[in-house]
């Protein structure tokens, strides 16, 4: 049997752990990708079973779109797969920002979308979050499906809604971690420490916001306000801030 | 400080009297039932006694933990402690009184603390003629196994007043962190999202609880899903929590409370304690 390739578009921290993910399980891993990256840095050279390209090659069974903080991008890298791959080929876009139904109404076939979320620095963990829509077809949910238990993940079915579960906790726990501190409740590592201490969470939600990734965390903040609408979900100042600077103050 | 004072035998109480007595201090435990005083002194010497079998803590030890302890039930004796911890029922008036009381008969240099969760500890230390004296020490439950104590200083607090606090919970073996009084303070704050988003997240049908639990242990890392750990703690106990920081920020939407609270605890499924809440048991 031939090799199996998966073709992988948007600048996600994700995006390295999935490519890894796939060339570790033998698939073959096209990244598309500018050959410059961000800031116009040079690449690193790709991992074994990885090949950077320009245009979509052919004979991928797979696409995966894992952009979560831009919305054009990800329509544009949507509509970019959806026109140069056959439409059998399932399409799996993380939706932590953006419904499947929504996402669906960017593409002509929308029936090959599927949702899938986790957060940064959790692929570890053993779920990977899917999703799909009244418009999904169930040949490509399962190929999804399929492909995740492939991975060593189990694929845990939810409704289709912005955030998903996990990153939406933990997005919400990290924007009240910063409206405490932007109110100098306590300082940063206090917080950090007092939640750890008091709640046995894993780690604290500041730390935690770092590790996932502040642009991550405060695009989850930032859909779920626009998607709710609700005082409930307005992006903190200093997420806000500290998305601006790439840094958490204090 | 050798001496210290709590006032109030409950739960609380009685655990932070044990974590005192064990860590070597004399402690004057009032309270102005006789029946939860004794109920105190049972459950603390039930508590050493299984350390004691397994042979973690000397029979010596525990005998001489058990004679530091002085249940009173006068208050006046609790004027000769260097630091007083109130764990009486959260009820501003009654905490307030009682902060009267103890700034009629300490020392000027006692520090009066309490253990207030939800409260203003400003409001309590405005009741006094030495507001700069009083300040929060806010233990989890069981004060026995949970090292955190949030140091709570008001805008009355002076700075001796902290350092000592600050002294005397690492005296107790205890982590303090030190914050403002805002409501919740740290934790009971920062944790809300963490019950109200899975109650949300239940309520549009987005997961069941089962999922979100999974989800939370084996994706997030989390000890316990939401759902076990409000079962755990209480769904009215959480309710209560969740109630009085939404009230005290003025109804501010990020901790309004989810009717799905509400009801299970006005059809009195509370969580483990009533055999069933999210789970059953």
């Amino acid at each position: 049997m031939a090799q199996r390739r998966v073709l992988i578009l948007g600048e996600s921290p994700l995006t390295e752990e999935y490519s890894s993910l796939f060339a570790g399980t033998g698939w073959q891993v096209h990244m598309l990708a500018p050959r410059k990256g961000a800031g116009g840095a040079t690449r690193q050279p790709p991992a074994k079973g990885v090949t950077y390209v320009s245009r979509i090659p052919s004979g991928c069974s797979l696409a995966l779109e894992l952009t979560v903080t831009d919305r054009t991008t990800k329509k544009t890298n949507l509509n970019l797969l959806d026109r140069a791959l056959a439409r059998t080929i399932p399409m799996a876009s993380s939706s932590v920002t953006v419904t499947v139904a929504e996402q669906q109404s960017w593409i002509s076939n929308a029936g090959r979308l599927v949702g899938i979320g986790a957060l940064p620095t959790l692929l570890n963990g053993t779920i990977v979050e899917l999703a799909t829509s009244p418009r999904t077809d169930a040949t490509s949910a399962s190929a999804v499906s399929e492909f995740l238990k492939a991975l060593g993940k189990e694929p845990v079915v939810i409704g289709d809604s912005v955030g998903m579960v996990l990153p939406r906790i933990i997005a919400m726990l990290a924007n009240e971690a910063c409206f405490a501190l932007n109110e100098g409740v306590a300082t940063r590592s206090d917080i950090d420490a007092a939640m750890k201490l008091g709640t046995n969470y894993p780690f604290g939600p500041l730390e935690w916001t770092e590790r996932i990734g502040i642009a991550f965390i405060h695009a989850v903040v930032r859909s779920l306000s626009e998607s709710f609408g609700e005082d409930r979900y307005r992006v903190a100042p200093l997420l806000q801030r500290a998305a601006a600077l790439g840094m958490l103050p204090g | 400080m050798k001496t210290i004072g709590i006032i109030g035998a409950g739960t609380m109480g009685s655990g932070i009297a044990e974590v005192a007595a064990m860590a070597g201090f004399d402690v004057l435990l009032y309270d102005a039932a006789p029946a939860a005083l004794s109920g105190a002194l049972e459950r603390i010497r039930e508590n050493l006694r299984r350390p004691t079998r397994s042979g973690k803590l000397s029979p010596a030890s525990a005998t001489a933990a058990l004679a530091r302890l002085h249940p009173q039930k006068q208050l006046k004796p609790l004027g000769d402690a260097e630091i007083l911890i109130e764990a009486a029922v959260e009820d501003l008036e009654i905490k307030r009184e009682i902060f009267r009381r103890l700034d009629a008969i300490v020392s000027p240099q006692a520090i009066l603390a309490t253990n207030t969760s939800s409260l203003s500890v400003t409001a309590i230390a405005a009741s006094t003629g030495s507001p700069e004296s009083v300040i929060g020490m806010h233990f989890f439950n069981p004060p026995t196994a949970l090292p955190l104590v949030e140091v709570v200083r008001s805008s009355y607090t002076s700075d001796a007043t902290l350092r000592r606090t600050v002294d005397f919970a690492i005296a107790l073996g205890k982590k303090p962190i030190v914050c403002h009084d805002t409501p919740g303070f740290i934790v009971n704050r920062v944790a809300r999202p963490f019950y109200g988003e899975a109650l949300r997240l239940l309520g549009e049908g987005v997961a069941s609880v089962e999922t979100i639990d999974r989800i939370a242990r084996l994706s997030g890392g989390f000890r316990m899903g939401p759902f076990e750990l409000m079962d755990l703690i209480g769904i009215d106990v959480n309710y209560a929590v969740t109630r009085s920081v939404y009230e005290q920020f003025f109804q501010e939407p990020r901790f309004r409370p989810h009717p799905l609270q509400r009801e299970m605890v006005e059809s009195g499924r509370l969580g483990r304690k009533s055999k069933q809440g999210f789970y059953r048991y």
